[in-house]
Order: C-alpha cells, then structure tokens, then sequence
C-alpha cells in the first residue's frame, strides 16, 4: 500500500494498491470548490494513471453540475490510459443527479471497496 | 405570478455578488426557507440545487466569471407554490429553449438546464433592459 498525497484538504486521504487508487472525497463541491477537487484528483492520475480509481464519496451529501464535470473529465483522462471511475458510498442527492445526467450508467457503483475492484 | 389564491408568507430577499463563494451559504438559506414552508427534503434539494444551477450559470455565463457583479435573489411562497426570481445584469442572453439530447454522454455542458427542466414547475427568462430575470416556481407535490 502507498499512501499518496494531494494539494487540496477535499481528498482527505488517497492511496494506491496494485493498479488502482482509492480516494477519499470530504465535503459539499460546487462551483466555488470544484476546481479544487479537479486539481486534487488530476493529481492522483497523473504521474502513473491507475486502472482503476475508487472514488469514496461518503462524505459528499453535495454535488452539483460543476463537480460532475470534474468526476467526468477525470474519467476521460482515465480512460486514455484504459483506466476506470468507480465510485462508492453515493448519498442521495450525488446519486440523483448523476441519474438525470444519464451518468449513472458511465459510473460504475461499489457497495464497498471489495466490491469496487470487480467492476 | 400568482400561485394558488391563499396568503402569501414573508419573502426572502438577498443581495448577493457572483462570487461562488457566497453560492452554498445561500443555499443552505433558501433551502431552510424551503423547509420552513412545508416542502419535503426532496423538494427543498430540487430547489436549493436549481438555485445553484441558475446563479452558476449566471456567473459563468452572463458575467463571464466576474465575482463581483450582483445578483438579486427573491423568494415567495404563496398557497402550494414557491417562485424564486433571479435577477442579474450580465450579457443578457438567453440559455437554450430546450438542451439538446446528449449523443455523447460525456460530452460537458447543459446539465444546469435539464435540472431546472426537469426539477421546476415553471422556468421563464425575461431579457432586461441591462441582464435577464429568471423566474423559477416549484409546486408541492400532492401528498
């Protein structure tokens, strides 16, 4: 296991096991902080992009259309590489809005992080 | 706009400046308003969300990203309806009438639109003199 680090408190921890990154996402993102989270994730991908990232939004009970814009560009620089999103722990409103941007679909969802190397 | 025909409660009336910044504190508020009258959690989600859609949209699109510009935000409840009216000064133009079905699911942009579509009663722009006034009403559901 190796822990890793981010430049933004969003990612409250992050670490990569074999070939994919587990990530910890805290609090509300909107448009004042989504290019925070934007930079903190580019930064998880970028020197070794993993095949998977596990993305733990647990403690999200908030997104809106600019956060995910970032879990979408992050998916697409991920899938340059072969790479995937998977995420874990939606709270309802995230879950709702990835349902009427037709996302919840493109995203695999993991009931916990067992689960989330099998998609 | 008249919604229902009972009494109409005391608004709420804010000034705020396109600092995005400023965006979750006032949610939160109207969303405590929202509650405060009777809307159910996911009605007052609905709304909070599609006053963070509309005043994103103003800041990224009418005011190009200035966070200093003002926008004016008011808020009645009367009978089973809440109008919400948005008032900005920026480039006045107006969104498109109905985004365009997504061939491409990752293709960015619009979803502000399809919420305030999909989550609102009723969705009006009026061009301005100077800006645009969007006025956005939410009914309560049946029970």
């Amino acid at each position: 296991m190796n822990e890793l680090k981010t430049s933004t408190d969003m990612i409250t921890a992050a670490r990569r096991e074999g070939d994919a990154i587990f990530a910890t996402v805290l609090g509300e993102v909107d448009l004042s902080n989504s290019p925070e989270l934007r930079v903190g994730l580019l930064e998880l991908i970028q020197i070794k992009p993993p095949k998977r990232l596990i993305l733990n939004l647990a403690a999200v009970p908030y997104m809106d259309s600019s956060a995910i814009a970032v879990l979408v560009e992050t998916l697409k620089k991920l899938r340059v590489g072969g790479g995937k999103m998977v995420l874990l722990s939606l709270q309802p409103r995230v879950k709702g809005l990835l349902e009427i941007a037709r996302l919840d679909s493109i995203f695999p969802v993991a009931k916990d992080e067992v689960d989330a190397l099998t998609k | 706009m008249s919604i229902g025909n009972s009494t109409t409660s005391p608004g709420l009336e804010l000034k705020i400046t396109s600092d995005p910044a400023s965006l979750q504190q006032v949610r939160h508020a109207l969303e405590r308003f929202c509650a405060d009258h009777g809307f159910d959690d996911s009605e007052c989600d609905e709304i909070g969300l599609c006053f963070n859609e509309a005043v994103a949209n103003i800041i990224r699109h009418a005011y190009d990203g200035a966070k200093d510009k003002p926008i004016d935000v008011q808020t009645r409840v009367a009978g089973d309806g809440l109008t919400l009216v948005i008032r900005d000064w920026g480039n006045g133009e107006l969104p498109p009438s109905r985004p365009k079905p997504k061939l491409d699911l990752l293709e960015p942009g619009g979803l502000g639109l399809i919420c305030l579509q999909q989550m609102m009663d009723e969705v009006r722009y009026d061009p301005q003199d100077k800006g645009m006034l969007l006025t956005l009403v939410k009914r309560k559901r049946k029970p």
